[in-house]
């Protein structure tokens, strides 16, 4: 695969093919990758690909080649970072975040009821209070007061609990990797049987994209408090 | 981005936020979220029994500009409808309106879950004037 890049005959640059981030790399549509073998394959295909090389090139060559270099640099920062990887794969095999959240809503307007939201309606509730809560800390902030020791303390519990469920959601993924894992290994078509770890891998996503802004939001707040309240 | 005057005004100077009493029995509360950004929605309506009108509608989101802008338009939108009229906005109509590009849809979405949720929520307390855990379908009022 890593071959259709550059020509077998002569080496030189081809013509950008339509290929998967995975097949770029040579790679099996695996979760699991070894991200350190990732790393030097990009440099070594980077070399490759460098402009320099192709400062005399033809232009057609020099186009294909810039072309190769941002697929690659995209293919590359897709699958080292495990939630962009996992997006990539969901949206390969058809699982579309956004769609699904849309089919819902056509679905309940079609039916007059009320959407069924992706999501734990507890998990929307503790996200408006939290953010409320944030909003009064900020316009407090505005009008000149000083955050206490006793809000710097809660924003600071605040963020090792979102800390921690973010690893949560981690681990709770990366079970779901080794499941979807096994089935390519087993050589399972990507359709029936893997649609519920799909799916489910969509799920923790959807959790986790809430408890990512909480935790970022929260610290903002850390680090408006002053810098000291960061550690 | 850039974003449209339309957003840009009712981003700077939203319509209807605040919150109404969530335990009235005239008040149905959607709190509905996006979770392709992680942004959240709370959108209120005071409805007339009798007349079945929606007299007050208020809002609070945490999101981008475009879901604050459609919530916003959603309020001024439900106020002085019935809430079968209601029911018939489209996110597509607030899309346009609002002239939100294609990465700005999900927002709109959010506005219509949230008259939806808020309707469905209403539609539930007058069906059980004791508000049990809504598992109820379908209720009359
Ligand atoms: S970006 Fe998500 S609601 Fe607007």
């Amino acid at each position: 695969m890593r071959a259709s890049l550059f020509c077998e005959a002569c080496g030189k640059v081809q013509p950008p093919a339509p290929a998967d981030y995975f097949a770029y790399f040579g790679l099996p549509r695996k979760l699991r990758i070894d991200v350190a073998a990732l790393e030097s394959e990009f440099y070594r295909l980077s070399r490759k690909l460098h402009p320099d090389l192709y400062a005399r090139a033809s232009a057609r060559e020099q186009e294909w080649s810039t072309e190769r270099s941002s697929l690659l640099n995209d293919a590359y920062r897709t699958l080292r970072d495990p939630i962009a990887r996992t997006e990539y794969l969901l949206g390969l095999e058809g699982m579309h975040l956004e769609e699904q959240s849309k089919a819902a809503t056509d679905q309940a307007r079609e039916t007059g009821e009320a959407k069924k939201q992706v999501v734990p309606p507890e998990l929307l509730e503790e996200v408006f209070e939290l953010n409320m809560q944030l909003q009064e800390l900020r316009m407090a902030r505005q009008a000149g007061e000083a955050a206490d020791d006793q809000v710097v303390s809660d924003l600071q519990a605040a963020r090792k609990n979102f800390e921690e469920r973010l690893q949560a959601l981690q681990a709770e993924l990366e079970k779901l990797w080794t499941e979807w894992d096994e089935k390519m290994e087993q050589g399972e078509e990507p359709s029936p049987g893997s649609r519920p770890v799909l799916s489910a891998m969509v799920d923790v996503l959807n959790r986790r994209s809430y408890i990512r802004n909480l935790l970022r939001d929260v610290n903002a707040e850390l680090q408006a408090a002053g810098p000291d309240s960061l550690s | 981005m850039a974003y449209s005057n339309k957003v840009i005004d009712h981003y700077n100077n939203p319509r209807n936020v605040g919150s109404l009493d969530k335990s009235s029995s005239e008040v149905g509360t959607g709190l509905v979220g996006a979770p392709e950004c992680g942004d959240v929605m709370k959108l209120q309506i005071k409805v007339n029994r009798e007349t079945q009108v929606i007299e007050e509608a208020k809002f609070k989101t945490f999101g981008c500009g475009s879901a604050i802008a459609s919530s916003s338009l959603a309020t001024e939108w439900v106020k002085g409808k019935t809430v079968d009229e209601a029911l018939a906005i489209k996110n597509t109509d607030i899309v346009r309106e609002l002239s939100l590009p294609p990465v700005k849809i999900h927002c709109s979405v959010l506005a219509e879950d949230a008259i939806r949720a808020a309707i469905r929520d209403w539609k539930t307390k007058q069906g059980e004037p004791q508000p049990a855990p809504a598992t109820a379908g379908k209720t009359t009022a």
